[in-house]
């Protein structure tokens, strides 16, 4: 079976309606999303009925948890926290209401799905460094962890001595014994440096991932987002992918 | 006839139709109008009754006696003023208005039902247990695996998720229902799934402040909100 996991739209309905596009193409079964429908980008509302529409899995990223009033925005920087407040003003009734069936975890097969850490997931702690991940390996019991946060897409594998390697490759095949926290990037935000909206492939019987990359209209997001008068930054981010 | 309407919590609890000359109010036993209420001193008030006029005197208790939201120390008390004392309104009447001479003793008529009586102590046992959590609580009625919840956090979660805070249970309820928000010392009840699965006293809600003993439904499952001091 084929399967997409999307993650981390942040409103940004040009990227995700690209994806969906390439998903539509892809002969894939299932999508899962992985959290953030919201926060930094200008379609909140339609990003959250398109993630419906399109995804089996839906899970809740911080975003959308603070979005929802759930908890304050004080963990936040400056610009997030800006963009998350005009978020909650802007968020339709109905749009809190698709919210409140989100999950914060999820399995399928012999995967573990989650927005940040399986280590606590509503803690929203982000997985960088080889001991976050050491960490984060023995809080889930299954092959495979997929998850988003962080917007840098890659693979944590541990090797079966249990020593442990980072790498941002296109694609990669599982190996026997190994496990594997891969972060699947993010659609409306990417922050590896390369600006085109990111995703993951799996094929859950050959075990293979295929990291997509996928170009969309940059400057109309933009255009929104300026509009709304989002900050700056967040609008200048999109096009360096930083 | 004059009569004293007692009322908790909004509910008729006692109606006093009497003919003496002076009807005292407090906390024990030996007042013609026995007040079970922290707010209430033991000897806390009197109504005196004298050529068709009748004048209520505080007798210097702790909390006060009020007469239409003013705190007095002795006033003439005309038809319909309500003199509040702890969590008790006392509405005055001039006339009875469902006079009712077979339950007459002592000259003085008390009508009290035991749900009424059931009311008191529930709420006697509701202090107990906010005072022993040192705040507000939930507490669960039906449906719920919660006995008792106190609500400590600014925002508190309820619904059929694994990872809200109080479980519920139901059909087409959502993960995250609704969500008790704290804001200084009020909450609030917010709905934030589907419309009509958020009800409080029986309404379907969106947004609404809470009050003590209200009780609050999420699917099939059901709360009593225990205000603290």
């Amino acid at each position: 079976m084929r399967i997409a996991v999307i993650s981390d739209v942040h409103a940004n309905l040009e990227a995700l309606t690209e994806v969906t596009q390439d998903i539509e193409r892809s002969n894939i079964e299932r999508v899962f999303f992985l959290g953030d429908a919201v926060g930094y980008g200008a379609d909140p509302d339609r990003c959250i009925k398109l993630v419906c529409d399109l995804c089996e899995i839906k899970l809740l990223g911080n975003h959308d948890y603070v979005a929802m009033g759930l908890e304050s925005a004080d963990g936040f920087n400056l610009m997030a926290k800006e963009s998350i407040m005009w978020t909650q003003k802007t968020l339709k009734r109905k749009s809190i209401e698709r919210l409140s069936d989100f999950e914060m975890e999820a399995t399928f097969l012999d995967f573990y799905m989650t927005h940040a850490s399986p280590e606590h997931p509503w803690e929203w702690n982000y997985i960088f460094t080889d001991l976050d991940a050491q960490r984060a390996f023995e809080a889930f019991t299954q092959t495979f962890c997929l998850i988003g946060h962080s917007h840098i897409p890659g693979i944590f594998a541990r090797r079966p001595d249990g020593s442990i390697e980072f790498d941002s490759p296109e694609s990669l095949t599982a190996q026997p014994d190994h496990r594997y926290i891969v972060n699947v990037g993010s659609v409306g935000q990417p922050r590896d440096g390369n600006r085109d909206a990111g995703y993951v492939l799996v094929d859950t019987e050959t075990l293979h991932f295929e990291f997509r990359r996928i170009p969309y209209d940059l400057a109309a997001a933009q255009k929104k987002m300026r509009k709304a008068q989002l900050p700056e930054f967040l609008i200048s981010r999109l096009a360096s992918g930083q | 006839m004059p009569e004293i309407v007692i009322k908790f919590n909004d509910k008729v609890i006692e109606r006093v139709v009497t003919e003496k000359k002076r009807v005292t109010i407090g906390r024990t036993k030996d007042n013609d109008i026995v007040l079970e209420n922290r707010g209430v001193s033991r000897k806390h008030a009197q109504i005196e009754f004298n050529d068709g006029s009748a004048i209520v005197i505080d007798n210097e208790s702790l909390n006060g006696t009020f007469v239409n939201n003013r705190r007095v120390s002795e006033e003439l008390l005309r038809d319909s003023d309500v003199i509040t004392i702890g969590k008790y309104a006392l509405e005055f009447h001039t006339v009875s208005e469902r006079p009712d001479p077979a339950s007459q003793m002592d000259g003085t008529m008390i009508l009290k039902t035991k749900q009424q009586q059931q009311l008191v102590e529930n709420d006697r046992l509701e202090r107990e247990i906010v005072s022993r959590a040192g705040g507000s609580v939930l507490l669960g009625l039906e449906n719920t695996e919660v006995a008792e919840f106190k609500i400590e956090r600014e925002v508190t979660t309820i619904g059929k998720a694994k990872f809200v805070h109080v479980r519920a249970r139901g059909f087409m309820i959502s993960g995250i229902q609704a969500k008790i928000v704290k804001e200084g010392e009020n909450y609030f009840l917010v709905n934030l799934g589907r419309s009509g699965k958020t009800k409080v006293n029986g309404e379907a809600v969106d947004r609404i402040q809470l009050k003590n003993s209200d009780i609050i439904q999420v699917g099939k499952s059901s709360l009593r909100f225990v205000e603290g001091s």
